[in-house]
This record gives C-alpha cells, sequence and structure tokens, in this order.
C-alpha cells in the first residue's frame, strides 16, 4: 500500500509488483538495502539522508495523506451522523479504481472516469443504503456492522472475478505525465496533480458546509440527528445524500489513486485499516480531525519508511493505541 | 417420549457417528472431518465473544495464527517435546496473545473493537509475513506430525489418519465442553451481562475491562488449541494461518450457522467446510457465495442455520442451556 | 453519621458549566430528595457520584472515603447503588437472570468459575426473594424487553436494591408512570426502603412530600436550600426559583 508509492518514487519498483502486505501476495523485500532510500548500500544512519529526501518524503507522505483524507471523510461524517461505520466505503474508494482502469484502457479516456466512477459509485451505494441498510437500523449496530462488512467482502470477491487478483496498472494521463524539477531532484507531476486537485475538492467541502444551506443541515446532523429531525428535516434523505456523497468521494479518490497505486484486490482493505486509524485518531464525526490525522499518518508512514522500513507499520499502531489509551474520542472527537 | 430423552437418545446417536467414522467414511472424507471439527472449535471460540459477549472481533486469526506457530515453531525446534504439550503450548501462546491484545481492545466497543483486533492481527500477519528467519514468511514451514505417547497405549502414529481424527475430536470435544461448561459458572454469566448491558454490569459492581478480558482470553486459548491442530493437520504452516481470510471465515461460519446458538457455529464449520470442498470443485467463486449467503442470513434470519431446525427458541440461548 | 458528603463540587463539560460548587451531606437512614427545574443539574450530580463523569473541582466522600476518582464499579462494590431515569436492565434475560445478576455480584461471585451458577441454591433463593419482594413473581420468567413499562420500573427498582446497599440513589423512579401506578410504587419505595438511606431525584413533589425527610433544591447547579419539607415549603428562594411551576 503505502509502501509501494515510496518505492516507486525512486523509481524502484514503477508501477508493478505493486502489491499490498496485507493482500497476502509477494513480499515488497523493504527490508533488502537496493531500495535505494539511503542512497549507498549499507549506510542506514539517518543523518546520512539529505534534507531533501526528508522533504520529498514529506510531500509524498502529504500526497497520501490527502487520498485517506478524501475517504475517510465520508466515513466520518456518516458514522458521525448515524453510528453506522460503513465498512464497505473502503470498497467504493475500490471500485472507483477499478472503473477507472477499465474506463481508461477500455474506453482510453482516464477523465472519464473523473466523471463516470463516483456516479456509477454513488449510485450503487445509494441503492445500498435505500434498499438493504437501512433495515438494519432498527436491530441495533451489530447487524449494521456485519451488514457492511457483508457488503464489503462481496464487493471485493466480485472485483476478484472481474477483474482476476493481480494488480492491474493504470496509465497515468498524458497531461500529467512526467516529472517536474523538485528540491534537487525530480517529481513526479501526478502526484502533484493528486495534491493539488483534494486541496480543491478540501476546499469545496469546506465551502459546502460551511456556507451552504445544505451544508449547515449536515453539520448538525452530526451532531445531533433527532434535533434535526425535530426541527423538520428529512434526515433519512441528508443522510442517503452524505452517504452517497461520501461514496462519490470515495470513488473519486480511487479514480486519481489508481494510476499511481494501481488497483489491486488488497486495496480496499489497506484503505479501510488507514481510515480507521485516521478515523480514531482524529475523532468521530470531525473532519478537520480527519484532515490532521490523514496528513499526520500519511506523514508519519512516509518518513517513518525512511528511517526503520519494517517498523513503518508499528508507527501507526502505536499512535493509535496510545491516542486510544489517552483520548479515546480521538484528537477533535466529541465526547459520546 | 420427554424432550430430554429424545436429547439422549439423538446425542448418543450424534456421537456413536462421530466415534464411527473413520470406519464408514472414505479416507478423504476423514481429512474433512477433521477439518470441520478444528474449524468447530474456532467457530465455537469466535461466538463466545460474539454470541455470548456481543464483541464482534475482526481479527480472530491472531490467536489461531499465534497458535499455529507456536505449534509449529515447538515441533520443529524442540524435537522430543511431547505432542500434548506441544498442544498446551499452542494453546497457551493463543491465550497470552489474546490477553496482550485484549489489554488494548478491550475498552472499546463495536466497529472499534472489531476493527482494532483487525489491525493486530494484520499487524501479526505482517510480523509472520517478513519476519522470515523465524517464519519462513509465506513459503511457510513444514511440520512433521510427531508422535503421541500415551502411557499404557505407547507410541501413537499420527501418520495414521484415523488417530489424528481421534485426537483431533477428542481435544475438540474437551475444548467445545470447556466453553459450554465456562457458559454455566457465575463468571459465564458475567459475560453474557456484558453482551446484554455491560453499563448496567458496571453499576452492578461487575469490572467490565477485567470480564471483558477474561473472555477474550479465554476464546484466545481456544483459537490457539484450534491452531495447533490445525498444524498438526496440515503438516505445515504459512500466512494463510494468520491472514485476513481467516478471520473473516471465521466470522462467515459462524454468523452463517447463528451466533443464538450454543452449535450454532459448529453447524456453520460444518457448513461452510463442506460447501467449501463441494462448491470449489464447480467453481472458484465459492467465496462469493458465501458472502451473499452471509449477507442473506444477516438480514433475514438473525439466528443463522441453525434456527431453522430448532423447534423452540424461547430463550434457551440466553442461558445456553436446555432447561 | 453521614454516608455521603460532597465536597464543594464543580463540573464543566468542556466550557458548559453545570455545577457550581454544590455541597450536600446524607445522613443514615434518611430519606433525602433532591429537586429543581429542568437543567439543573440532577443528573449531572448522580452521575458524577456513581463514577461516569470526574468533577472538575471537589471532592466525594462515601463512608469517610474518598471516592472521587473511583471507577463506577468499585464505587458500586461499596454499596451505593443506582436506578436509572431510562429504563436500563438486562434486555433479553429473564427478570429472576436480571435480579440474578445483582445478586451474584453480591456474593462476590463474579468471577467464579468453578461452579455452576443454576446449581447455588443461594443464589437462586436470594434472587426469588427479591423477586417476590418486588412483586414480580408472576413475570419472573419473562424477558425484561417484553414487560410492561410499569413492571421494568420495578425491575429497576429490584436491581438497584438487590445489591444490599448502603446508599440507594433513585433517578426519577416514578418517571413515566400514571398518578395511580405512581402512588403504588410509591408504596413499593417506602416499604423496601425501609431503614435504608436513599437519596432521590424527583419531578413530582407530591411523591417528594410524601417521602423525603429532608430536600435538597438544587438551580442552575447551585444548592438553593437545604432542609426539611416544611422548611422548603416557606423558603423564599424557592418560591421564586419556582414561579410558575408546579
Amino acid at each position: 500500500m503505502f509502501i509501494n508509492f515510496v518505492l516507486s518514487a525512486f523509481g524502484a519498483m514503477e508501477e508493478e509488483n505493486v502489491c499490498s502486505i496485507y493482500a497476502n501476495q509477494v513480499d515488497l523485500g523493504v527490508e533488502k538495502d537496493d531500495v535505494g532510500v539511503r542512497g549507498d548500500r549499507g549506510r542506514r544512519f539517518w543523518m546520512d539522508i539529505s534534507i531533501n529526501i526528508y522533504l520529498i518524503q514529506l510531500v509524498h507522505g502529504l500526497v497520501y495523506g490527502m487520498l485517506i483524507f478524501l475517504v475517510a471523510s465520508g466515513l466520518t461524517l456518516v458514522f458521525g451522523m448515524m453510528g453506522v461505520l460503513n465498512i464497505a466505503h473502503a470498497a467504493f474508494y475500490m471500485l472507483g479504481a477499478y472503473f477507472a482502469y477499465t474506463v481508461a484502457v477500455y474506453l482510453g479516456n482516464f477523465w472519464l472516469s473523473f466523471l463516470l466512477s463516483p456516479l456509477i459509485v454513488a449510485f450503487l451505494a445509494i441503492l445500498i443504503e435505500r434498499f438493504l441498510l437501512r433495515k438494519t437500523y432498527k436491530a441495533g449496530h451489530l447487524p449494521e456492522l456485519l451488514l457492511t462488512f457483508g457488503f464489503f467482502y462481496i464487493f471485493v470477491e466480485l472485483v476478484i472475478i472481474i477483474w482476476g487478483s493481480n494488480p492491474l496498472p493504470v496509465p497515468v494521463p498524458a497531461l500529467l505525465a512526467g516529472d517536474v524539477p523538485f528540491m534537487g531532484k525530480t517529481y513526479p507531476i501526478y502526484r502533484l496533480f493528486i495534491l493539488g486537485f483534494s486541496c480543491v475538492i478540501l476546499l469545496g467541502m469546506a465551502l459546502v458546509l460551511m456556507r451552504t444551506q445544505i451544508g449547515i443541515i449536515i453539520r448538525a446532523a452530526v451532531s445531533d440527528a433527532d434535533m434535526v429531525d425535530v426541527l423538520g428535516h428529512n434526515v433519512p434523505v441528508v443522510f442517503l445524500g452524505v452517504f452517497g456523497g461520501g461514496a462519490a468521494l470515495a470513488a473519486l479518490a480511487g479514480v486519481i489513486a489508481a494510476p499511481f497505486l494501481s488497483t489491486y484486490p488488497g486495496m480496499g482493505m489497506d484503505m479501510l485499516l488507514d481510515c480507521f486509524v485516521v478515523i480514531v485518531i482524529g475523532g468521530l464525526g470531525s473532519l478537520w480531525g480527519a484532515l490532521v490525522a490523514a496528513l499526520m499518518i500519511g506523514a508519519l508512514q512516509s518518513l517513518g519508511i525512511l528511517w526503520i522500513p519494517q517498523l513503518a507499520l508499528v508507527f501507526q499502531f502505536l499512535l493509535m493505541a496510545v491516542v486510544l489509551i489517552a483520548r479515546p474520542t480521538g484528537l477533535f472527537g466529541e465526547k459520546e | 417420549m420427554s424432550r430430554y430423552g429424545a436429547f439422549q437418545i439423538g446425542g448418543g446417536g450424534v456421537a456413536a457417528v462421530l466415534l464411527l467414522f473413520p470406519i464408514i467414511l472414505p479416507e478423504i472424507k476423514i481429512h474433512l472431518a477433521i477439518e470441520i471439527l478444528i474449524f468447530a472449535l474456532l467457530a465455537v471460540s469466535f461466538n463466545l465473544l460474539l454470541g455470548y459477549g456481543g464483541m464482534l472481533a475482526f481479527g480472530h486469526a491472531a490467536p489461531f495464527g499465534v497458535g499455529a506457530y507456536a505449534a509449529a515453531l515447538s515441533c520443529n525446534h524442540l524435537p522430543g517435546m511431547p505432542l500434548l504439550v506441544t498442544l498446551l503450548i499452542a494453546a497457551l501462546s493463543g491465550f497470552v496473545g489474546a490477553l496482550f491484545i485484549g489489554f488494548f481492545c478491550v475498552r472499546l466497543k463495536g466497529a472499534y473493537f472489531a476493527l482494532i483486533t483487525l489491525a493486530f492481527q494484520m499487524f501479526l500477519f505482517a510480523a509472520a509475513l517478513k519476519w522470515r528467519s523465524v517464519t519462513r514468511g509465506d513459503d511457510g514451514m513444514g511440520v512433521v506430525r510427531p508422535e503421541l505417547y500415551l502411557p499404557g497405549l505407547g507410541s501413537i502414529s499420527l501418520m495414521n489418519i484415523h488417530n489424528l481424527y481421534y485426537l483431533t475430536l477428542v481435544l475438540v470435544v474437551v475444548g467445545i465442553v470447556a466453553c459450554y461448561l465456562f457458559l454455566r459458572t457465575p463468571l459465564g454469566n458475567a459475560v453474557m451481562c456484558m453482551r446484554e448491558n455491560d453499563v448496567r454490569a458496571s453499576f452492578l459492581g461487575y469490572d467490565v475491562f477485567l470480564t471483558k478480558l477474561t473472555v477474550f482470553s479465554f476464546a484466545g486459548l481456544l483459537a490457539g488449541l484450534a491452531g495447533g491442530l490445525f498444524v498438526l493437520f496440515q503438516e505445515f504452516v504459512a500466512t494463510t494461518a494468520i491472514d485476513v481470510n481467516r478471520s473473516f471465515a471465521a466470522l462467515l461460519m459462524t454468523v452463517i450457522g447463528g451466533t443464538g446458538h450454543f452449535l450454532g457455529p459448529v453447524l456453520g464449520a460444518i457448513f461452510y467446510t463442506v460447501f467449501q470442498d463441494w462448491i470449489s470443485s464447480l467453481t472458484k467463486h465459492w467465496i462469493l457465495f458465501m458472502g451473499i449467503l452471509f449477507v442473506i442470513v444477516v438480514m433475514y434470519l438473525e439466528g443463522g442455520l441453525i434456527s431453522l431446525l430448532k423447534w423452540e427458541r424461547i430463550r434457551v440461548w440466553v442461558s445456553g442451556q436446555k432447561e | 453519621m453521614v454516608i455521603l458528603k460532597l465536597d464543594d463540587l464543580f463540573k464543566d463539560f468542556s466550557g458548559l458549566e453545570v455545577l457550581f460548587g454544590v455541597s450536600l451531606e446524607i445522613i443514615e437512614g434518611e430519606c433525602h430528595a433532591i429537586i429543581g427545574p429542568n437543567g439543573a443539574g440532577k443528573s449531572t450530580l448522580f452521575n458524577i457520584i456513581t463514577g461516569i463523569y470526574k468533577p472538575t473541582r471537589g471532592r466525594i466522600f462515601f463512608l469517610d472515603k474518598d471516592i472521587t476518582s473511583w471507577p463506577a464499579h468499585k464505587i458500586a462494590r461499596m454499596g451505593l447503588s443506582r436506578s436509572f431515569q431510562i429504563i436500563n436492565n438486562f434486555p433479553r434475560m429473564t427478570v429472576f437472570e436480571n435480579v440474578r445478576n445483582a445478586i451474584v455480584s453480591r456474593f462476590q461471585r463474579r468471577f467464579d468459575w468453578t461452579s455452576f451458577l443454576n446449581r447455588s441454591k443461594e443464589i437462586t433463593r436470594e434472587s426469588d426473594h427479591m423477586v417476590n419482594l418486588l412483586g414480580l413473581t408472576e413475570v419472573r420468567n419473562i424477558p425484561a424487553s417484553e414487560l410492561s413499562y410499569g413492571m421494568q420500573r420495578k425491575l429497576e427498582l429490584a436491581l438497584t436494591l438487590a445489591r444490599d446497599p448502603v446508599l440507594i440513589l433513585l433517578d426519577e423512579p416514578t418517571a413515566g408512570l400514571n398518578a395511580e401506578e405512581t402512588r403504588i410504587f410509591v408504596e413499593l419505595i417506602k416499604q423496601v426502603t425501609e431503614g435504608k438511606t436513599l437519596v432521590m431525584v424527583e419531578h413530582d413533589m407530591e411523591v417528594v412530600f410524601n417521602l423525603a425527610d429532608r430536600i435538597t433544591v438544587l438551580n442552575y447547579g447551585e444548592v438553593l436550600a437545604t432542609g426539611t419539607p416544611n422548611e422548603i415549603r416557606e423558603n423564599e428562594g424557592v418560591k421564586k426559583a419556582y414561579l410558575g411551576r408546579r
């Protein structure tokens, strides 16, 4: 997952053989020295790594962090509003990426998937919520959780059936291909695009939530859904909208991620765990929390890889464990 | 015939069938039976958490895998270790692993709890994958089945699949019965209080953290034992023993079988294993069917498959006993 | 003898201040009612005493022990028992099993893994005693979630009393009951809490003046007055606070 793009950043494994450690596939061999992370073979001391590489790694981290944020934002809003942790949300991300692959490869146009993927996925999400998920609200959180898990599971299997279990690389669109000089090395334009585009979306979200009527209703519903209901707003419809919108956003994130992470069946699970860590740290229902936590996790992972690759995972678990013990509601969360 | 009488005869019949399996079944089916037994134990331990404790854990492969690896390492690096001790090591490793993980997880509830157990399991998976010097990563380690030494009967070779079947049968039954008896003690009752209303329980003086940690560890003990038996059966252990598919298999089996009844998971394990065996020769996408069935059960059949068999549903399941 | 002592309690929830310097002493054997308009902080007070929240400032002494930072279960084990305003029982367990949970706790056998629960005659006997005492005998084997509201209220009381506590906290015990049911319930409370120390939050003034030995009036998180029912009735400050209210 995360390790992939770090490696590909240094050209070591350019979008091939890029697998998730979670997907029970090929070991990335990060413990080998030939990754080039440290410049010379065998020289591991962190001081030897120039500040440039740190900065580039940091940018990587921010890029990936923004991606996580795009997915986690929908998840945390839905969780905050209805107490449902939609595990299938990560599957929406995965589906977005795979649809992007199909559109890009078979229709030859990557940009089309920007439009199509989110729409298709949002439609799917709305169908699921309206006809299937809604039935379990009365039954309590456990059936909800099991159901969303079930959907996640089914989607992953469907993906394997339709697209196979091998990673499918998605070509970077011609417009954004190539590198740009940055800090003494070159940096892929596409990644900067991801960063920029995510920021645009973030701004868009902020504007909608802060300035528009519907945004205010959504924020209110996250805080206190019952109150909003009493005030006369149609809460189920608002929820449906947030659910679908979040799914569309996750799919969009998948589309963007596809060219540089490529698509693989384990990507849903990877993103799920990253999102979960982000939500735990950032706090339920808090978008700011999700943003801060996502960027933190991204940076932590990418810098962690520099120092001790084998333990890159440990950092985020440690952080999550610390947060859970010290401040269970998350950094920005509200008391339940 | 009284219900109690019917129950006696039914139980006796099942016992007879189980004991006679090696004689009446072809060898390939005995392998299947052993696999079913092992997964039945895993599923029962999972349901201890879910159906009785109200704790949904997505990472239940963790103690299973830890037990499996512990057993494998014991067989390979400690030759001469009696088999039963090896299995004890497997169970205890599962116990300790669950104790450690539970310490961090058990204070949480619902989705948080489910996913954090998954996170720990993933972490262990990554550790198993990368720590090649010890675990051989995803190549896995082969294990030679040690001989079972019983005083009075001498050395019994487990290469004879019948012997392995009986050993597995005995240990799994012991594990399942232990679980059943546990649920009838006050501590077992405390676990069920956790499921019903852990907040109220704490106001009655129950230490929620300790109670949940205890049941989590006990479930880990049983899962660890299942892991050890699994290694014995497969003569091999790889990261598949501790990966996410294993966790999800336990979940699917238990939910499909039925979380509301003590034997529900057993039925689920039977169904899952037999179905996989049967369908996978027709299509390799049997997992999808399993997933769809899972969703159907969650939405329309809360009691699981076993609720289709029971003729009375009055609260018998709450106390896990017939009265 | 002072059973419970609240010493200058303050509570604020991230800026929202709810309690200001609440001090109170509960004397053994009395029935002490806490009343006040909605939002006065009564439930918060209960939650702080029973260990759900920690006060921002101030201390709580129960039987001369400082329980301010104790977790809920530890406080409960010391003999402080509370009921809930919103029904809070073990829904799928029967009435008998519900009460039994409390009895098991009373006998400190929560962690007993060496005996069978339904073989324990002592626990069964005590549980049945409690069930009968509260008039729940007919519904002994019905799951709690299937009971009528009035029965559930009784069960709530049973759970609170089953531990044979030193101090009983009742949070709006008659909430949701109609006048007739309330009357009967009050009689029941009187009967079963004979000689015990009781603190009660209530809105129904009739109930309060019927049961209470002393009353504390809480208003906007502050103690307005403490005294016997007559003293409170005459108190000017209280009358002002309750202007227009029942």
